[in-house]
């Protein structure tokens, strides 16, 4: 199976992105913060896993005018199934999920995620109510697919399958509650 | 007992514009008429723990929600609670169903631990909390939201019994 290197992927979704609010966890979190860590790029990762799904909604709710693209792991997908219930009650237009696939839990050493031999992610967010879906495995599927990240009408769901890789605990800097603070300030400026 | 209707119009007057939670016993009746209410969208969610990020989320893009869930589901949220809406230091308010309260008192069927956990667990997380016992009390919501906004983190007001 052809697999994606998703320090390439991050690379292309930074360079097309522009005042979008980015929200990432776990393996994500730290290489998107060395390609941007401004003040709407959210890393939530004072552990609280899963709850990504959940706090993305509540910004795209409150922010209509723009959109939230989250960044989430598979393991924290699973860890709060339910939200992709929550959202698709629901679903914003300016909300756009990632799902980056590689069937660990990466930060601890690639444990395997339960069920990483045969979960399958579409299925999961179909079944819950989403109806635009994308599984993108090879490069030129990601490159003719970037461009829906940032546009279109309703929640759109996009499962990476990604290389696994390396990276350690992420730690930002400053801390959260600095970095929360930073976030409503650019938002609305108190 | 707590009339519901007493209870939204509190809601109200402190600008509330979302109630994220989980419907019980105790809150069936305030989430009844929070579904006909225009003025506050009520999101149901599948876990207690999303209430708290959704509404981490929605105050850090400028609205004022609010949390309404079960004693039970505050236990089970412990890390979703922790992870955002405690250490981003949001003055959230949650409006908490007291479970199992009357089977605290001398003499009475015990129903399950979730009474025994709750107070000591709120303490434990230092967490400022207000007991509504009666409609009269309603102004302890009011109440949280100040303290809520001087201390910058969550408050809890908790009530027995169910809503009418």
């Amino acid at each position: 199976m052809i697999m994606l290197d998703k320090y390439v992927c991050l690379e292309k979704l930074a360079a097309r992105r522009s005042n979008e609010i980015v929200v990432t966890t776990m393996g994500v979190a730290a290489p998107w913060a060395r390609l941007s860590d401004g003040p709407l790029d959210f890393a939530l990762v004072e552990s609280a896993m899963g709850q990504g799904p959940p706090f993305a909604l509540g910004l795209a709710l409150a922010q209509p005018g723009r959109r939230i693209l989250l960044l989430n792991g598979d393991g924290s997908t699973l860890m709060c199934l339910g939200a992709l219930i929550t959202i698709a009650q629901n679903p914003p237009d300016n909300l756009t999920i990632v799902i980056t696939e590689n069937g660990t839990y990466e930060v601890i050493g690639n444990c395997p995620i339960p069920g990483a031999e045969c979960v399958n992610f579409e299925t999961l967010a179909r079944g819950a109510g989403f109806s635009q879906v994308y599984t993108i495995e090879s490069d030129d599927d990601f490159d003719v697919l970037l461009p829906l990240h940032f546009e279109g009408e309703g929640t759109r769901i996009f499962i990476w399958k990604i290389l696994r890789a390396g990276e350690p605990v992420p730690k930002p800097q400053p801390y959260i509650r600095e970095r929360a603070r930073r976030l409503r300030r650019a938002l609305v400026g108190k | 007992m707590i009339e519901a209707r007493a209870l939204l119009e509190e809601i109200r007057k402190n600008n509330v514009t979302h109630v994220v939670g989980v419907p019980d016993n105790g809150s069936r009746r305030l989430y009844e008429l929070l579904r006909e209410d225009f003025r506050i969208q009520a999101i149901p969610v599948t876990h207690e723990g999303e209430a708290f990020s959704l509404a981490s989320g929605l105050f850090l893009g400028g609205k004022n929600p609010l949390i309404l869930i079960q004693n039970t589901g505050f236990l089970e949220s412990g890390d979703a609670f922790r992870g955002t809406a405690f250490n981003m230091g949001l003055p959230l308010v949650m409006l908490i169903g007291y479970r199992g309260y009357e089977s605290m008192c001398a003499g009475a069927e015990p129903v399950d631990t979730a009474a025994t956990f709750f107070e000591p667990t709120l303490k434990a997380w230092n967490i400022p909390y207000y007991m509504m016992h009666t409609t009269s009390e309603r102004h302890l919501i009011s109440t949280a939201f100040s303290k809520a906004a001087e201390a910058s983190l969550p408050v809890a007001v908790i009530y027995p019994g169910e809503c009418v």
